[in-house]
Formats: C-alpha cells, structure tokens, sequence
C-alpha cells in the first residue's frame, strides 16, 4: 500500500471515531456549535483526503455531509434524530468501504448504489432531493477518453476483447499505461520492475521484449531494454504519484469499451502500416506554466481591484506579479511601485503576454477535476462483506503483532535468564567451583533486573484505556433502546483504568451480551417504570476500576432485577437443579443460576441478546481470560454484574506442585492457602474425603486420582493440600509436594492435545521443562465423574 | 534551499504536499493549523506558504492576514489550496493576501510548478 494511502486510512480511523462521538453528544445538545463544528470539520477533511484518491462515492458521500451539516452550523437547519441517524448511516458506510480499500485498495464495486440512497436522504432537508443529487454527480459522468493509442496492441485481442465487454456491461472505464525506461534507467537508481509491481490495481501487465536481441558483443547487461504496458483501475493521482520519478518515460490513457473498440477496429488496417507514435498526453509544460502566472496575475489584478492591500499584502502581491511575469518571459522591476503601478504592470504583462490558456479561470484546474470526475472500473463480483472491520490501524500506532513478537521474546529472555540458576548449581555440584557458581547468580541477579523492567516497559506499551472497550457503547445504546422503544442513559465512569491491550480486546463481546441483556431484559418500557414509581429514564452505568493486579468492570442498570424464584423454578423446569436445590438455594445462588449453560430467562428470545448464546457464553469467556463474574441484583431496582480481569494476560503466575514426580501449574489466583494435615485430621463423608478447617468443611479431591495417575499416598506422611476457590467455593487438592511460584507466559494447548480441556495450556520453566497448567474446573468435573 | 511551510490540518493532504515538494527540492516545514503556522513563522522565515482553508483553532483566511500583519509581516509568496470551490472564496483569499488559490486536489505538476514559480525570478532586490 503506498504511504499516502496507509495515511488517509490511519486519518480515517480518526476521524469517524471523532465523527460518531460527536453526532452523539450533538444529538444531546443539539445547538452545541462547537460540536457541529467538529463533525462538520470531520466530514470536510474527508472529502478533501479522498479527492486525492479515485474514490468519487467517497468524495461526494462526504459532501453531502458536509454541505447538511454546513446548512446546520451556519443555523439554516435544526439538527433532527432523523438527519443523525442518516449521518451516522453515511459514516458506518464509509467504515465499511474503508474496511473494504484496507484490504483490496478499492472501494467496494456496490459503493455507487448504496451511497445513492443516502446522498438522496443528507440532501432531502437541504430542499435539494433527488435532482440535487444528480447535480452533484454531474460532472462525474463526463469522462475524458482519451483516443486509443497503438500500443494497447500489446496487451492481446482476446484480453481487450473480453476487457471492452465488460468494460461495456458496467459503464465503466480503465486506465492504461506505457512505460517506457531510459536505456540508462538502471544508473539513476531507477528500478523500473519494482515500480511497475506497485501499481495499485492492477489487472493486465505486459513485459515487452525488444524487437531484436542485441548480438552477443554488442550487449550491455547494464541497459535496460525491457518496456511494460499495463492497464489498472488505479487513479490518475495514484500513477501520477507512483510515477512521479520518471513522468516523461510513461503514457497514461483512459478508455472506455468504445473506444477499445475503435483500437481492435482500426487494429487491422494499420497492420502493416508503420507504427506511428501517438503521445498520449503530450505534455505542453511552457503552456501550463503561462496559464498559472496568468492566474497568478489575473488574482493580483482582481486582489487590486476589489481591496485596499495593505504595506506587506501589496509587497507580497508585488512580489508574485514580479515571480508570475518572469515565468511568462516578461521581466519587470516593480520595486517601491505603488497599487497604480503594480495594476498598470499587470495590465501590460497580460496584455503582451502570449495568449496561450487564456480560456482557463484562475483558480480551477481542470485536469484535477476531471481526474477526480473519473470513476473507478467496478470489480466484477461484488465483495462489500467488510462492514465493521477495523480501518487502517489501530489506535496503537506500531503494529501489534510487533509489540506481541516482543512479549513473546522477553517471556523467552525470562525462561533463558532461568537456565543461569541450573547452570549456578551445576558449576557448584559438577565442577565443584564455588566462585563460579556465585559469579554466575551475580549476572544472574543484574540480568534478572534488566529482564523484569524490560517486562514491565512491553506491558506498559500493551497498556490500553478502558475507555477504548467503553466507547462503542453510546452508539449501541442509543440504537438499541429506540428499537426497544426505551429511553435509556448511559452513564460510564473510570474509562482512564488501564489493562493489557488482549484484556481489553477479550472484554468486546462480553461486555456487549451484558449490555443487550440489560437494555432487552431488565431495562422496563419507561410506562412500566413510571407506573413502579421509577424515573421514566432509566440508567445503565458501565464502570471500571483497578483493583490491584485486577481490573473490576461492572455493568448495572437501575431495572426490574432478577426474580431469584423465577430463575429457580426455571432452572428446575429444565433441571437443571434438583428438587432439594429447589428448596435449599439462597436468593445469591439462585442469581448464579443464571450462569448455567441451557439456562435463559425470558421467555422470547429476542433478536437482541441473540439465540442460543446466553449468560453461559459470557461467564466462560471471562473465565478464559483467567477472570470470574459475578451477578448482584435487587428485584425490582437493579442489576449488577461484575467482572473481575487480570490487568494482564501476558505473564500468569502460578503455583508449581507435583503429584507422582509430575509437576503442574496452578494459577495463583485460584490458590487460597496451602496446608500440610496429619493423615489423622483426614475426614470421610459420603466417600468424599474432607478436612475441617477453622470449622469449616472443605472436599479434598486426590489430584491424582482425578488425573488418573498411578500415585498413592504413604499413610503415614502429613498430607499435602491445596486449598483453592473455584466458582467461589472452596476444595482441597492432594498433592505430593509444593514447589515455589513462577511466572510463566502461558501457551494455549496444540496439537493432540488441544482438546485435553483439563489443561489450561503449558509453559516453558528455565531448565527447560514444560509445565503443564491445570484448569482447575475441568479437573475438578473430572475428579467428581471418577468419583 | 527554497523553504516551505505547508499548512493542513489533514494529515493525508500535508504528506502529499509535502513529499511532493520535499522530492522537487524544496526544504518543508509542516504546520497542522492556522495558529501553529503564525507561530512557525514568526520563529523562521519562510520563502512560500501553502496554506489550507478550513483548519480548527485559525482558519486559512485568518492564518493568511495574520501573515501578513504587522505581528508577523511576511511577504513571501502564499498558496492558498482548499477544498471549497464556492463563488467568494478565492476573493477572501486575494483581499487576505494569498497570490494564488487552487481547489484540492492540486496535480503533482501543477504544485511544484505554481510553488517554483513564484519562489523564482522575483529580482535582486526582492
């Protein structure tokens, strides 16, 4: 992608990030001028970007736009919910035309359709309508096609025959190209190969041989003899700036199906004619130049008639006539002149200067609009599925897979940095020296510094604002609670807490289920509110803070809540609890229910909250994220529900123990405390094996057992336990032994063993073992099934 | 080295204006305002403005008066290249004290030709 481009699409990025946040607020504080300014400003940057690109939907998309919320800002117009909405319909269709250029360079083949109907709609309150539309889209249809030149030959009849159909079916044009490189190209460091292979859109590329090889003692490897011909649905912009090196080696035509037929016409009869040499645009640089000093000069003269120049206005004036004059081969001495002198000047240097491109106004430049008239060869199968994909770059501005190549490097600097202590040991053990041994924990311990900054500098790049999770928000609440027929404030607090860029990322969808529940199903219609004495506007915060190494984002609504019997008796109904459950659970467990796979409250499924997917959905996604999420709420005035993160996904720590001189990993988060209980203290009830502590019951799982693993405990010895919380309820696993805690960079399961669901992935420990980290839950549904 | 202020708060447009004059030989300066450009040139002197229109906190006209002011009082050579093509627009220019204003997008030719030639064959004394 050239850089221009790449540009104009980070630009976008922005810009429609700016855009949305803006139609929102104004859609709140409709008068705000600030505000109209802003999206207004947006929308105008768009347009005058776009122009440099071959992107007329585009261009006149944006304008119309701009030209509605122009009429707004200069008070002509009062913003209504219905212009809103079709302005934030024209930029979501740009999102997804952008989405569309990032990947094939091109705005989808489907633009000109669907940008119509929206041109139509902006235009409607301007008292434009349809013609208005047509008017703008005017001097898009006058085409310049140039006549076809000789050497489109070279691309083959077939090609131009099939091209010129096609060309014909969708009214569409292309571009073609000749180029041409200098014998010598090769010493102005030109690489013509390269630049060819740069031409955005590309459909047709000739490589053409010289006519004749040079003998083998007349020839110079070091002379280019090579010529392309190629024809591309780039814009004339887009080669003017590829090819801006070399402007006099290349031809650039555009030609519609008519006049390729004209070409495989007249192809026959100058068969054997000599080929004459048709320069495409032939370039009449002294012609151009005149015409600008004399629109140089015709704006001085206008400038002095209209207006009183001030002292350095007029030197400045002065200054450009003086400039303007010398380019037409007329030089003047204008110093100290006065207004009279510099007009008479002027009069006399239009007068006698040549006449050439007089017909031109000052100002316009006719072969840039007619560059920009020119519309963009539709692609033949419509490819406009990327709406809502991310546009250019992201809000990070290196690339994140380079910042993630960087954490995986220093998680394996971490693992390299540990084989020192084993290599410490063994010069003690194998070599039996001493002082190499603690020479080697020195540089460990410097390196281990160095590591452990360096670790935290890459995590604070990956650091991102919550507010990046929050700020889709505004834009679905305000959609969803007009199709609801709700009226809904979304109140967001603590959008400056920081998490890691994979938290944030992860955080997406849950947060969205947890919204469209509230908004769908415990949000009341406001007739219902006002009728339980609510305020008839309901309110739905979204809050984050940072609690240590753990983010907490809780999403609450002020609205009906859950009734704790209703979801018990529907849990029973499709039993997925027993009857004793039905009787014995607490309200807060009732809540929990909620989170149970096969488990939905209402009653319809709603297009909203999605089928099939429910709260399920969101408690394991969270859990994948080494997170928990819990459900508060009060019937009749509220729900909560919390999510609790790691700041960080990046480097996990764990808890090493052993069981059958086989050590896994458990993360840390889970572990409550580690215990050594005489086998004495071991109780039994209902075959499950127990211990009291500080009065309380806990469950001991043998980790062995549950992991099928030959392993059994001497009787006598103090048994290892490991008392850890998992959906908030306490268990103890047996273990061998414990070991230290690591932080490791987890790894996801592969190959064979990526459905082994009872491990949460490996990592690499410095002396080179893999770790095996434990997913506790799987584990302890295993322990419960050999049970 | 001729020297260069190009003024645009899109950064799209900047780089165009800018690579194209940076490659015909020009020494550029970015400014992303009206305001940022005054400031530029009220710390360096500048032998060619090409100034934007429509830009936050000073607009093009504004920028241009300022120029040449008395605060600033520079009488180099000022592009004017924006987007609008409304009847007007190109007098508030001229009456602001730009030389030339040219509708976006302006060919890759035509802005180093237009920004050579009026940074060229001004005579000794100016």
């Amino acid at each position: 992608m050239n850089p221009l481009l790449a540009q104009f699409l980070a630009e976008a990025n922005d810009l429609l990030a700016s855009v949305d946040d803006g139609l929102l607020q104004l859609e709140r504080n409709p008068g705000d001028p600030e505000l109209v300014n802003e999206v207004f400003r947006a929308a105008h940057t768009f347009k005058g970007s776009s122009g440099l690109f071959d992107f007329p939907e585009l261009t006149r998309l944006t304008h119309a736009a701009e030209d509605l919320l122009d009429a707004v800002r200069g008070g002509r117009l009062a913003l209504d919910s219905g212009m809103v909405d079709d302005l934030l319909a024209a930029f979501d269709l740009i999102r997804g035309w952008l989405a569309h250029v990032t990947t094939h360079e091109r705005l989808p083949a489907t633009a000109g359709n669907d940008a119509a109907g929206l041109i139509t709609k902006l235009r409607a309150p301007l008292g434009g309508g349809p013609e208005a539309a047509d008017q703008d889209q005017g001097p898009a249809v006058v085409r310049r096609i140039d006549p076809p030149p000789d050497w489109l030959a070279e691309l083959g009849t077939q090609w131009l025959i099939e091209t010129a159909t096609w060309l014909d079916t969708t009214s569409s044009t292309l571009r073609f190209l000749r180029y041409l490189p200098d014998r010598d190209c090769f010493f102005r460091a030109e690489d013509p190969l390269h630049l060819v292979r740069q031409v955005p859109g590309l459909d047709k590329l000739v490589v053409i041989r010289p006519d004749e090889w040079p003998s083998i003692e007349d020839y110079d490897e070091y002379a280019c003899l090579l010529s392309f011909v190629l024809a591309t649905r780039a814009s004339a912009g887009e080669l003017d700036y590829l090819f801006r090196y070399v402007p006099d080696q290349v031809a650039v035509v555009e030609l519609d199906a008519a006049a390729i037929n004209r070409h495989l016409a007249g192809e026959d009869e100058e068969e054997a004619a000599p080929v004459a040499e048709a320069g495409a645009e032939p370039l009449h640089v002294d012609a151009e130049l005149a015409a600008d000093a004399r629109a140089v000069l015709t704006a001085a003269h206008r400038t002095l008639a209209v207006g009183e120049p001030s002292g350095t206005q007029l030197l400045a004036l002065t200054g450009s006539v003086v400039s303007a004059a010398y380019a037409l081969g007329v030089p003047l001495d204008l110093t100290g002149a006065d207004r009279e002198a510099v007009n008479a000047a002027i009069e006399g240097v239009l007068g006698r200067a040549p006449a050439e491109g007089a017909a031109q106004p000052p100002g316009v430049d006719p072969p840039v609009l007619e560059q920009l008239a020119a519309r963009p060869a539709p692609e033949p199968a419509g490819r406009a599925d990327d709406a809502g994909g991310q546009v250019g770059t992201r809000v990070l501005k290196v690339d994140q897979e380079k910042v993630d190549r960087l954490m995986e490097l220093v998680g394996e600097l971490n693992v390299a940095k540990n084989g020192l202590t084993f290599l410490a040991a063994a010069a003690e053990e194998e070599f039996g020296s001493r002082a190499l041994s603690r020479r080697i924990k020195d540089q460990y311990a410097g390196l281990h510094r160095i590591a452990e900054e360096l670790q935290a500098a890459v995590m604070d790049v990956r650091m991102l604002p919550l507010s990046v999770a929050f700020s889709r928000f505004p834009r679905l609440v305000r959609d969803l609670s007009r199709r609801l027929g709700k009226t809904i404030e979304l109140v967001t607090e603590g959008e400056d807490t920081m998490a890691d860029k994979d938290v944030i990322e992860a955080l997406g969808d849950p947060l969205v289920h947890l919204v469209r529940n509230s908004l769908d199903h415990g949000i009341e219609t406001s007739g219902e509110r006002v009728a339980a004495g609510k305020p008839a506007t309901a309110r739905l915060t979204l809050a984050a803070v940072a609690d240590g190494d753990a983010v907490l984002v809780e999403v609450s609504d002020d609205g009906r809540g859950v009734d704790p019997e209703r979801v018990k008796r529907k849990a029973y109904e499709k039993g997925l609890i027993s009857e004793e459950e039905l009787e014995s659970l607490t309200d807060t467990e009732a809540v929990d229910l909620v989170f149970r796979p096969g488990f939905s409250t209402a009653d319809q499924v709603s297009d909203l909250s999605g089928r099939g997917v429910g709260m399920d959905a969101v408690r394991a996604s969270v859990e994948k994220l080494g997170g928990s999420v819990t459900m508060r709420s009060q019937l009749g005035s509220g729900t909560t529900t919390r999510l609790r993160l790691p700041l960080s996904m990046a480097v996990t720590q764990v808890m090493v123990v052993s069981v059958g001189g086989q050590r896994f990993g458990i993360p840390v988060d889970l572990v409550v405390e580690t215990v050594r209980v005489p086998a004495a203290e071991m109780g039994r009830v209902l075959h499950q094996d127990v211990v009291v502590m500080r009065g309380e019951v806990v469950p001991v799982i043998d980790l062995a057992r549950a992991l099928e693993m030959p392993w059994s405990q001497e009787e006598s010895r103090d048994r290892a336990v490991l008392v850890v919380s998992v959906n908030g309820q306490r268990v103890g696993l047996l273990v061998e032994q414990f070991h230290r805690e690591v932080d490791v960079i987890l790894k996801p399961m592969e190959g064979l063993l990526a459905h082994a669901a009872e491990f949460s992935g490996t990592a690499l420990l410095g002396d080179g073992l893999v770790l095996l980290v434990l997913n506790l839950k799987e584990v302890l549904g295993l322990a419960a099934r050999v049970a | 080295m001729t020297r260069v202020l190009v003024v645009d708060d899109a950064a799209t447009v900047r780089l165009y204006h800018t690579s194209l004059l940076r490659e015909a030989g020009f020494e550029v300066a970015e400014a992303a305002n009206g305001l940022e450009a005054v400031e530029a040139a009220m710390i360096d002197s500048y032998d060619l403005f090409v100034v934007d229109v429509n830009m936050p906190k000073m607009n093009g006209y504004t920028c241009v008066e300022t120029l040449r002011s008395e605060t600033v009082g520079t009488a180099a050579p000022v592009l004017m290249i924006s987007t609008e093509d409304r009847p007007g627009d190109a007098d508030r220019a001229y009456q602001a004290g730009a030389n030339l204003y040219l509708v976006k997008p302006v060919s890759a030719e035509r802005l180093v030709r237009v920004a050579t030639m009026l940074t060229t064959g001004k005579g000794p004394d100016a």
